[in-house]
């Protein structure tokens, strides 16, 4: 191809001494030469230029209107909107997100990543949807059951410790100054104070006042959400406490607090069974004066 | 001042010096692909006059591309293909004017109509970027911008207008 462009270089005056000497050798050389002199010497009739401008100014020109931005009305609209928009997107995403269940009622919810919480009742979690998947941190108050999906450390932080995880299922229980933690599959990592305990599947931690239990557990969930409590060496101040937030009652103690601790299982579908076996179990009669108050009374 | 501020292209001076350096090899560039000078000059007109008429859109160094492709769409159906005419300067009679030898200036005569002849019968696009090079003396890089193509491209069209004129000549008898 660049062989091909010779002549036009030439024609040009950009061929190199050595490459003119060699065009200058070729045969046909005199012709091109005479081609290129005779062509310098040709020329086109000349034409009325001043005539064809006076006559190509003489014509109106076409003055656009211009509108500016701001007065159009419709811009106002979508810059309203777009400021809109992205305020609610900031508020999705940046503020944080509380789920709440009030006493007596249950919620469950997914996370962004799919990972499923159940909130017992009486219970609330707040999170930040923001990079969520990079920053899987949430603050519970009350109790939970988490279905953690796989991914980053996973970390639920409690007034009284913090239960970090990678994708797991586990319960949190963390009220008044009692602190239970148990996993049903996968790893769970529990601080409490300065100490450190590492659950695997089965497991289960309750601290209460400093102290610790550990304990197994055979069941693949938490019994709350079958419809039951279950009571581990728990004192019937706890427990009352949990019957007021399952059924949303409130209930009056008026007897001397037994000190015995309770182990065994609680309805949370049936209030009269579960007052029925606190009664037996401490002795005491439940009288219940209105449909939400109840009143033990010592026997 | 209104219109000064939208476009320089606007203002009078400005345009008519525009159009004083750009007319003339406009007109041209449509004669050596037409061969019609009237229709030439008549779509040089109608190009500048739309060039006028939309100044305030159309920025001074975007100019030159709007007329040019103005002219060329404006070109597509109505001109009738001509033969391109050219003449040689008036006053250039040949080279060597020492001799007088008839012989030689009959020979001199007949290369000049051979050479006008083959220029009429060179293909359109070879003829327009020699012609543009030749009468106008436009670089090959103005020629490209012009034509909307590449240096290259005009290179390989000026190489083959100079490779197609030698044969012709040599064919013509």
């Amino acid at each position: 191809m660049e062989e091909n462009h010779i002549l036009a270089k030439w024609l040009n005056n950009d061929l190199t001494e050595a490459e003119l000497a060699e065009f200058n050798a070729n045969p046909d050389y005199e012709k091109y030469e005479k081609i290129k002199n005779y062509t310098a010497h040709l020329e086109v009739p000349d034409f009325n230029e001043a005539k064809v401008l006076e006559d190509v100014i003489s014509h109106k020109k076409i003055t656009p209107k211009v509108i500016p931005l701001y007065k159009n009305w419709l811009f106002k609209v979508a810059a309203v909107l777009v400021i809109g928009l992205g305020i609610t997107f900031m508020m999705q995403n940046f503020a944080s997100q509380t789920q709440y269940a009030p006493n007596g009622k249950r919620t469950t919810f997914s996370l962004p990543d799919n990972s499923e919480v159940v909130l017992n009742a009486g219970s609330e979690i707040e999170y930040k949807k923001w990079n969520w998947d990079n920053n899987r941190n949430l603050e519970l108050h009350g109790e939970a059951y988490f279905k953690v999906a796989k991914g980053k450390k996973f970390e639920v932080a409690t007034d009284l410790g913090k239960v970090a995880v990678l994708g797991t299922q586990f319960n949190v229980k963390a009220r008044k100054n009692r602190f239970d933690v148990t996993c049903f599959e996968g790893r769970v990592k529990v601080n409490y104070k300065e100490k450190e305990v590492i659950l695997t599947q089965g497991q289960s931690v309750t601290f209460e006042n400093g102290k610790q239990i550990n304990t197994t557990v055979n069941t693949s969930k938490p019994e709350w959400l079958e419809n039951t409590i279950a009571f581990n060496k728990e004192n019937l101040r706890n427990i009352l406490d949990e019957i007021q937030r399952q059924y949303n009652v409130s209930i009056e103690v008026k007897a001397k607090y037994p000190g015995e601790l309770f182990t065994g299982k609680i309805p949370i579908d049936n209030l009269d069974v579960a007052l029925q076996i606190i009664a037996t179990t401490y002795h005491l009669e439940p009288n219940k004066i209105a449909p939400n108050k109840i009143i033990f009374e010592g026997k | 001042m209104t219109t000064n501020s939208l476009s320089e292209t606007c203002d009078k001076i400005i345009f008519s010096t525009f159009f004083k350096s750009h007319a003339k090899s406009l007109r041209n560039f449509l004669f050596y692909k037409y061969g019609n000078k009237d229709q030439a000059e008549d779509l040089v007109q109608e190009a500048f006059i739309k060039l006028w008429q939309n100044c305030s859109a159309v920025p001074l160094e975007k100019a030159k591309s709007y007329i040019y492709t103005i002219a060329n769409n404006g070109s597509l159906n109505e001109i009738a293909h001509q033969k391109v005419v050219l003449q040689y300067e008036k006053k250039f009679s040949g080279f060597d004017k020492t001799n007088e030898n008839p012989e030689f200036i009959l020979e001199e005569k007949q290369f000049k109509s051979k050479l006008l002849k083959s220029i009429e019968n060179l293909n359109e696009t070879q003829r327009v970027a020699f012609l543009m090079h030749r009468i106008d003396g436009k670089k090959y890089s103005e020629i490209a911008e012009e034509l909307n193509i590449s240096v290259k491209a005009v290179e390989k069209r000026i190489h083959l207008a100079l490779v197609e004129l030698r044969k012709e000549i040599d064919s013509i008898k």
